[in-house]
């Protein structure tokens, strides 16, 4: 038996993802909280589920480690890989921002610095404007990069402003909308048309239900 | 223990190739090569070539600069087109040859080894029908039971859009778009261009414009397209009936989204995929205008296998071999069912076989055999002359019976 093999990272988007598929009589009841596993199987072994880090779902995906993924877009737009993107499920929905001091205009300044987790799509999005920049990749805590002077302004994904609010950073500027979308490996859609079709359907049925 | 094993890839990698070539021949495919160093102006002359930032480039001792052939399409079309006059309107090539092209991706090899086909002859759904059978042919040879060809038309989208006048800017990013068949952004994206809304409407059910043939060319009749759009589809129809009656029905795939990564393909496009591999092992297409782009025109179709993922794929495959030699067969248009199931029998036994409509102007000097269906007769012809015979079990005992024909080789 072939099984749908399915790439998610661990979190509140893989827990809602597997409400969606209750629906449709999907389960996973061995998979708890506390689980340490990282292959899980649904109750009628059709579909394995892998938990990858989210940046390298697009890549399992890409390589037909696994035929379909789960990943937010913003690492899909950072790290563009040939796949198919057939649905948005809405979860985990957020806008990716540049986000600094309120009294930061980031036109008036000759040259700004930028920390962000992002540099690709940093940098084309200031290009576009025309303003001249300098990329500081992080990892994480970016809000602290202005905080102590590092960089000007930050670029990263902002879903209630909380953690800004508290820092004394505001939005300045939005560019992406960003949500959680489902990808699928281009030769399996091939291969496995129908399984991923069902699949798809599945999802759907879940969605509008939680909608 | 590290060599055992590469020697064992080696050893694999021929056999494929082995597999491959003696599968070209039985389709008529007569062995080629072409240089390995190729005039950079070649490539950047052509209007829809090959991204220059790809190409390994080289400095000869006058000052000229090469490229390490990035591709066997361009030079060979070029070089035919130079030749004409002297060449016959059809002519059947394959090549193994190695192409150079260094992407931005880390741990991939800048060479690769191809193995491919080029037919040069008159666009028709026959010709390309056979191409594909070709295809799935070799791939069902080199020991895949899962395989699956997906076909589109590259005058779908291009026809679509013309009318538009977007920037090449927007074209692009619609391709990507198109490609990834992103059914969450197309919607705003179009949203914000001023077209046509019927153009609109197809753009918008591209994505879902993929899947078993029937069921797509149904979807395909709700929609509202120029004539131009509706001659591709009928085109890519009738090419799915020929190739149906091959025997490929469950080996297709129709994808109206698919747009190859050369840009200069103008008919049927197709890319195949094999079980438990992520990724195209195979790409092919119609190219009529590439030969324009040298000032004849010259049109042909083709494909081409990328050896190592092929040797990736079968990683737990026994390989098998095969022999040939050479018939062709002849039918009137009544007869074309009947002919491809002899062809097809005769290529299950392992001969060189072609098959096409019979036309006045037709050498059979290339093959040992010709047999001719028409309305009225069967017949097989050799040196010897010609007979009648009723039906394929017949067939096959005068082919036997007669004087330098191998034994089966099953």
């Amino acid at each position: 038996m072939d099984y749908l093999t399915v790439a998610m990272a661990k979190g509140r988007t893989a827990e809602r993802a597997m409400k969606f598929l209750e629906k449709s009589d999907v389960r996973f009841s061995n998979f708890t909280d506390e689980s340490r596993k990282l292959v899980i199987y649904d109750d009628q072994q059709k579909i394995k589920l892998i938990f990858v880090k989210a940046v390298d779902v697009p890549v399992y995906v890409e390589n037909g480690a696994a035929d379909v993924g789960i990943v937010g877009k913003d690492v899909m737009m950072e790290d563009p890989r040939d796949v198919y993107e057939l649905l948005d499920l809405e979860i985990g929905r957020c806008k990716l921002s540049v986000a600094g001091f309120p009294e930061t205009h980031i036109e008036n300044k000759p040259f700004l610095t930028v920390a962000t987790k992002y540099p690709l799509i940093s940098k084309e999005y200031f290009d576009k404007k025309g303003i001249r920049t300098e990329m500081i990749k992080l990892n994480g805590s970016i809000e602290l990069a202005p905080l102590i002077g590092m960089s000007d302004v930050i670029v990263d994904i902002v879903e209630t402003g909380t953690t800004l609010k508290e820092n004394g950073l505001v939005v300045l500027k939005e560019i992406a909308d960003v949500s959680a979308r489902l990808i699928v490996n281009k030769a399996s859609y091939a291969t496995k048309t129908a399984d991923i079709q069902q699949f798809i359907q599945d999802m759907k049925e879940g969605l509008e239900v939680h909608a | 223990m590290y060599s055992e094993i590469l020697a064992h890839e080696h050893e694999r990698h021929e056999k494929i190739i082995e597999t491959l070539s003696k599968r070209f021949t039985t389709y008529g495919y007569k062995r080629i090569k072409t240089s390995a160093f190729e005039r950079y102006d070649l490539y950047s002359n052509v209007r829809t070539s090959i991204n220059q930032n790809e190409m390994i480039k080289v400095i000869d001792y006058t000052g000229e600069l090469l490229v390490l052939r990035p591709d066997v399409t361009i030079p060979l079309t070029q070089e035919l087109v130079q030749m004409n006059g002297s060449l016959p309107e059809e002519m059947r090539y394959y090549y193994v040859q190695e192409v150079f092209r260094q992407t931005f991706r880390e741990n991939e090899e800048i060479g690769k080894t191809q193995a491919g086909v080029e037919y040069f002859c008159e666009s028709s759904p026959e010709a390309d029908a056979e191409t594909i059978m070709l295809a799935c042919h070799a791939l069902r040879d080199v020991g895949f039971s899962d395989v699956k060809i997906e076909i589109g038309h590259a005058g779908f989208f291009n026809e679509l859009i013309a009318d538009l006048s977007l920037s090449a800017e927007l074209t692009a990013e619609l391709k990507i778009i198109i490609q990834a068949k992103n059914v969450v952004e197309i919607g705003p994206f179009l949203e914000n261009l001023e077209i046509d809304p019927s153009v609109k409407e197809v753009l918008e059910q591209l994505p879902f414009l993929y899947g078993a043939p029937e069921t797509v060319f149904e979807r395909l009749q709700n929609l509202r397209v120029s004539e131009s759009v509706k001659q591709a589809i009928n085109y890519l129809q009738q090419t799915y009936e020929i190739a149906d009656l091959y025997g490929l029905k469950k080996h297709i795939v129709i994808d109206l989204g698919l747009i190859n990564r050369m840009g200069y393909y103008s008919g049927i496009i197709f890319q195949g995929y094999v079980e438990k591999f992520g990724k195209p092992v195979l790409m092919g297409g119609r190219y009529d205008s590439l030969s324009e782009e040298f000032g004849i025109k010259r049109p042909a179709i083709g494909f081409a296998c990328e050896i190592d993922s092929l040797v990736k794929a079968t990683a737990h495959k026994e390989l098998q071999e095969r022999f040939s030699i050479d018939i062709t067969v002849l039918y009137e248009e009544s007869r074309m069912k009947y002919a491809i199931d002899i062809t097809n029998e005769l290529r299950e036994r392992d001969y060189r076989v072609l098959s096409k409509p019979m036309k006045q102007t037709f050498h059979s000097k290339d093959s040992m055999y010709t047999i001719q269906l028409t309305e009225l007769v069967n017949e097989l012809t050799d040196e010897e002359g010609t007979t009648e015979f009723a039906d394929f079990k017949e067939l096959l005992e005068m082919i036997v019976s007669r004087k330098g024909v191998p034994e089966w080789t099953i």
